[in-house]
């Protein structure tokens, strides 16, 4: 394979990752604070919808992204109020947030079929596609993705290198602890759960105003959920998400590399691999992850059973 | 037992679903306002849709009888404290096995084909729920995210089938099998202008097994130690892989015969589209039904009016039928906020 055809995939692979990547930093924070969010699928759905009705009706992408956040903070605020609030099952409770989410998606949604929006202007002919060797690369990658990275950076330096973050992470690893910090352990899990939402609902913009440009029901396919398989695989760090989402895009990007390079093999088997391929990872990553002190502590019991 | 305090169990029991319905009923008669619809007729015609004659009750009964199994097979895991989410793809890759053998042996009579169809769905769906068992079992793996992951993966393997070696080119380009021969289907049952498959007593009838089981039973009891108390299950003798396998296999086999039922009965081919997400829903019936596999036949007919009144709502109010996976979505919050709600208040006392 030569470079350039690989710079190709890898461009490939950076834009179908990014709205898995967001979805997974978004979960990697929740969960960071002691809170499993399932309902990520439904909060990516919202998102991607108001979204894209915000940019057909201003124009702007970038209000889509703002707009498609601030609706996934709306149907996250319902998990917090289930789960935090009223003490319902988390998994349960993000099921729940993922049946409404797709539920008020394509209920609000089915105008929005068919309908065209602009999206980024390309990058193609900025400075950037100026720049020797990389120029053509970097230019094929659009606005989101670089926000992707740049967030990938603002978590990791956010969890490792603040205090904020400190204080973020103990409330995963010890409410009590916390407590005796003079901290309160529920308003900052509120925070986290609604912080997620912002970047899930975010995620599920990207998705709709940048890569697909196009709203459809049920669009996300199942990439919410994935993205909270896969921060298992990232063992709750964000400077590991990044790697782990560019597998799923890359499984994804080569499904589609081969369907359209003729292959014999059916797109229908080909399309089992971005699924299949995050699930062997994350079995041959499960029992680091476990030995490791990866695991936020409060997520054990949310993990191990239903209590 | 006194009277008054007899009463006072059965309110004390009445007040969680009362409640969640009431809250429920609140919520969708808000949605329904909010969109420019009156509630009250909105409500009249669910009912009239979901129970209102014949025809409805029996579009409600087929629509029951995948999400019963589907449920069953959320609650069995969920008795030793597993978290399946994985009734949809044991239902697809169930309804795949199945239809293999039917396609092998399209002329056999009814009391071969139908037996060896249900086997071989046993068997799929039993594999599919087996996998995640496994990994739970042996290497620790959350059994959650993998049914999750495995779910996608059954889909698509039903899309390769009938797009590809299984489409039947008599279906001019209609991605689907050929159509299932009478011997490959549950036969009915009809009482006066009701219709409906033999699969719903054999669901309804495994509901009550397994209650007697995981109620009356050793086994039973082991399942409730190993969710409790892993460490004096272990002491008692009771193995966890076993126990996983076999919980996770057998619900994985239920599940399946909701894809069989679904395809050989209503579809009549196997076609791209089983479910329309009958495993989550039968996830939503189980964990209302706090797992209660009794609880799970009557909740299961009113999931399967609501769908069926969401046709109904289609046809007459000209409302998406996204809106009944709204109200699916808000009577599982108020039922699930309600009882957690309660039962804090119950602590606290």
């Amino acid at each position: 394979m030569n470079g350039g055809l690989l710079l190709g995939l890898l461009s490939i692979a950076l834009l179908t990752a990014t709205p898995v990547l967001l979805a997974m930093l978004g979960e990697t924070l929740t969960e960071r604070a002691g809170v499993v969010n399932l309902g990520v699928e439904g909060q990516m759905l919202v998102g991607a919808a108001a979204g894209f009705a915000a940019t057909h009706i201003t124009g702007s992408p970038w209000a889509g992204l703002a707009v498609g956040a601030a609706a996934g903070v709306a149907l996250s605020s319902v998990h917090a109020l289930l789960c935090l609030g009223l003490g319902v099952n988390q998994i349960a409770s993000g099921l729940a947030i993922l049946f409404l989410g797709n539920g008020l998606s394509s209920f609000y949604g089915t105008s929005l079929v068919g309908q065209q929006i602009e999206g980024f202007h390309s990058l193609r002919h900025g400075w950037l596609a100026d720049l020797p060797v990389v120029g053509g690369f970097l230019s094929q990658l659009t606005p989101t993705v670089y926000l992707g990275l740049a967030l990938v950076v603002v978590c990791g330096l956010f969890l490792y290198r603040t205090q904020w973050g400190l204080v973020w992470r103990s409330a995963g690893e010890s409410a009590d602890a916390l407590r005796m910090l003079g901290k309160h352990p529920m308003r900052l899990r509120v925070t986290a759960v609604l912080t997620g939402g912002a970047f899930t609902g975010l995620a599920g913009a990207a998705l709709s105003v940048d890569y697909t440009r196009t709203w459809v029901e049920q669009m996300t396919a199942g990439r919410g959920l994935l993205a909270v398989g896969l921060v298992i695989v990232a063992r709750w760090n964000p400077w590991l998400a990044l790697p782990v989402a560019l597998i799923y895009g890359l499984s994804e990007a080569l499904s589609l590399r081969l369907q359209s390079m003729g292959s014999d093999l059916s797109p229908y088997l080909l399309g089992t691999l971005p699924y299949l391929v995050p699930l062997i990872v994350l079995l041959l990553s499960y029992r680091a992850s476990q030995r490791g002190t990866s695991m936020p502590q409060e997520l054990a019991g949310v993990f191990r059973g239903m209590s | 037992m006194s009277t008054s305090t007899a009463w006072r169990t059965l309110a004390d029991r009445l007040t969680v679903p009362a409640g969640g319905i009431g809250v429920f009923l609140l919520l969708a008669a808000a949605f329904f306002f909010f969109n420019g619809y009156a509630p009250l007729t909105i409500f009249n015609q669910i009912v009239q849709g979901a129970f209102g004659n014949a025809l409805s009750i029996n579009t409600t009964l087929t629509k029951t009888i995948p999400i019963l199994f589907c449920a069953l097979a959320t609650a069995l895991p969920a008795r030793m404290g597993l978290i399946s989410v994985g009734a949809e793809g044991q239902l697809y890759f169930g309804a795949l096995a199945g239809t293999a053998i039917v396609l092998h042996m399209t002329s056999a009579p009814i009391w071969q084909l139908l037996p060896a169809a249900v086997l071989l769905t046993l068997l799929g769906g039993g594999l599919w729920g087996a996998i995640p068992g496994l990994l739970r079992a042996v290497l620790g793996v959350n059994e959650t995210i993998v049914t999750i992951l495995m779910n996608y993966v059954a889909i698509q393997l039903v899309q390769y089938a009938v797009y590809g070696p299984w489409k039947d080119a008599g279906n001019l380009g209609w991605p689907a099998t050929i159509a299932f021969p009478e011997a490959a289907k549950f036969p009915s049952i009809n009482l006066g202008g009701l219709s409906t498959d033999w699969a719903l007593p054999l669901a309804v009838l495994l509901a009550v097994a397994l209650h007697v089981l995981v109620e009356k039973s050793r086994w039973g009891t082991g399942l409730d130690l190993l969710r409790s108390n892993p460490r004096v299950a272990r002491m008692a003798g009771l193995s966890y892989t076993r126990q996983t396998l076999l919980v996770m296999a057998l619900a994985g086999g239920l599940a399946g015969l909701a894809g069989y039922v679904q395809t050989a009965n209503v579809q009549t081919h196997l076609q791209p589209d089983i479910s329309s997400g009958y495993g989550y829903v039968g996830f939503l019936v189980a964990w209302l039904a706090g797992q209660n596999f009794l609880r799970i036949i009557p909740l299961a007919l009113v999931m399967g009016g609501l769908l069926s009144a969401g046709d109904a709502l289609q046809l007459f109010a000209q409302l998406p039928f996204a809106n009944t996976v709204v109200m699916q979505a808000l009577l599982f919050m108020s039922v699930l906020g309600v009882g957690a709600w309660r039962a804090r208040r119950k602590a606290a006392v």
